[in-house]
């Protein structure tokens, strides 16, 4: 989906000292209840043999993807791409929280609120890049390893980071349909392998679809589309017949 | 049925025409409408906020043109579930409130199949498609069994629509696997009932044959000549309500004659 603005993600991995101030700094902005968390870094552990050791930490958000998996599943379109700033949003006026999307990103970005009975993800800090402030997360990086800006406009501070780059991954899901596309972009890993593939990370996984929902695609669809289709069928022959017969309300 | 009625004579047919008999009353008019109504609003709104992509089950313009008319989708929704909590509330407050009066004489003497109806829904099936032209249809009651077979569709179908609404709309009570179950029983009941709705609509405001149909759902009554050819066994009760009420003021007036004289 084409957007007029893409504003992603550039996670210089080099950087990371996994101090976890995104996390809190997120958590204070977005007020998240403190169960929960939109952002999270992960720790790959040491790595390689005696003396070549290398410590990697991923932080992660959500992937803000070209083609979200998590968009296809919702019902009333209350979670969206914006096609203005690129952003994967949630309306939780809209959203019901049945947990579909939940259910359905390759990146587990999203959670479930409960007390409030809607789902919950990172929104790029909207309301603070709208008046020109960066992302919670971003601005309280102290590394400068979080950098976030317009993928599509070549000058800005992001789109510079990657073309400085010594190299750069993505973590995309492809699979038969679904090809996410995600807009954080991670650069500057030295190590030998990939880091966001390697050990335990489990990331990304498929999407999972919901018995209701897969249900419904597959069996309820064609059904529902048959009765109403004859329905309308066997009306509207009637209907042609009597457009053609003409009436006869009385016999005599 | 129709060449059974050629030998009536034409003064008897007109006579027929003339009578009148009532068959909804106003309780059951005045439901119908509001139904009718809040589906309209109800249906439109439901199809346009119903737009994941995986479903595929509304045209993208359709759901722009809703969500521009409500401004963005939370207010489509807010106004989808306000309607429908109406709805909810008046049928079933109109359900309470005529339960002895009208419901339970309703659900034991209109809704039950018999074995007439059983007979109907294996012959009228084939004669549409073409067989067993020439056979009689069985007499049937105040509603004929295709009309009840949809009746069973309906309740079943509102029942679903309501619980699952509620479900929906009450977002931060209900758990979240019943909110995922609440959504396909959501608009499986709708084009379900939506299915037979099309035949219902057609039969009730188009199809010659049952152009009275339609006018006693304004003024709760039909001919006589309706009654007897789609509702025989309902005519020959009211027939027989008739003759009893006539014997019973006979008798009144017989034994008023007596104590007066």
């Amino acid at each position: 989906m084409a957007t007029v603005k893409k504003y992603g993600f550039v996670i210089d991995v080099s950087r990371c000292i996994d101090c976890r101030a995104c996390l809190v700094s997120c958590s204070v902005e977005n007020k998240v209840p403190q169960d929960h968390t939109r952002i999270w870094v992960q720790d790959l552990a040491v790595q390689g043999e005696w003396p070549n050791l290398s410590r990697t930490f991923v932080p992660y958000n959500c992937m803000h993807c070209d083609t979200p998996p998590c968009i296809e599943v919702c019902v009333s379109r209350a979670t969206y791409k914006d096609p203005q700033n690129g952003l994967v949003l949630v309306d939780q006026d809209a959203c019901i929280g049945c947990g579909y999307c939940v259910e359905a990103c390759p990146y587990g970005a999203r959670y479930l609120d409960k007390s409030r009975g809607v789902v919950d993800k990172c929104n790029g800090c909207i309301q603070r890049v709208s008046t020109g402030l960066e992302p919670a997360c971003v601005a309280t990086c102290v590394g400068g390893s979080r950098k976030f800006g317009d993928l599509n406009d070549p000058t800005s501070e992001v789109s510079i980071a990657m073309k400085n780059a010594t190299s750069v991954m993505q973590l995309d899901y492809e699979s038969g349909q679904v090809d996410t596309d995600p807009n954080i972009y991670y650069v500057n890993y030295q190590g030998m392998e990939n880091p966001l593939i390697v050990g335990n990370a489990a990331l990304p996984h498929p999407p999972n679809y919901t018995v209701s929902e897969e249900g419904w695609k597959k069996i309820l669809v064609p059904l529902m589309g048959l009765a109403v289709g004859g329905a309308f069928l066997v009306q509207a022959i009637y209907f042609t017949k009597q457009l053609i017969e003409g009436e006869k309300e009385f016999e005599e | 049925m129709s060449s059974s009625y050629k030998s009536i004579p034409l003064e008897e047919r007109r006579r027929l025409r003339e009578k009148k008999y009532k068959k909804h009353n106003l309780a059951n008019i005045l439901t119908h409408w509001f139904n009718v109504g809040c589906w309209l609003l109800l249906l439109p709104t439901g199809i346009a906020i119903l737009s994941s992509p995986r479903l595929g089950l509304s045209p993208l313009w359709w759901q722009e043109a809703w969500r521009n008319i409500f401004g963005g989708t939370a207010n489509l929704i807010r106004f989808h579930y306000t309607i429908g909590l109406l709805w909810v509330f008046v049928l079933t407050f109109n359900i309470l409130v005529g339960f002895r009066k009208y419901f339970v004489p309703f659900a034991a003497t209109r809704l039950l199949l018999d074995k007439d109806d059983i007979e109907w829904l294996k012959i009228k099936p084939l004669q549409m498609a073409g067989f067993m032209k020439d056979k009689e249809l069985p007499p049937q009651d105040a509603y004929n069994a295709g009309q009840k077979a949809y009746m069973y569709v309906v309740i079943l179908g509102t029942i679903g629509i309501m619980t699952s609404g509620i479900v929906m709309t009450f977002n931060r009570i209900f758990p979240p696997i019943l909110k995922q179950i609440a959504q396909p029983v959501h608009w499986v009941s709708v084009f379900a009932i939506i299915a037979g709705l099309m035949v219902h609509v057609y039969m009730g405001a188009v199809f010659p044959e049952e152009k009275e149909a339609f006018f006693s759902m304004f003024s709760g009554k039909v001919s006589a000549w309706y009654a007897r050819a789609h509702h025989e066994k309902w005519y020959n009760e009211k027939l027989k309500e008739e003759a009893e009420w006539e014997d019973e003021v006979e008798q009144e007036v017989k034994e008023a004659l007596a104590t007066h004289n």
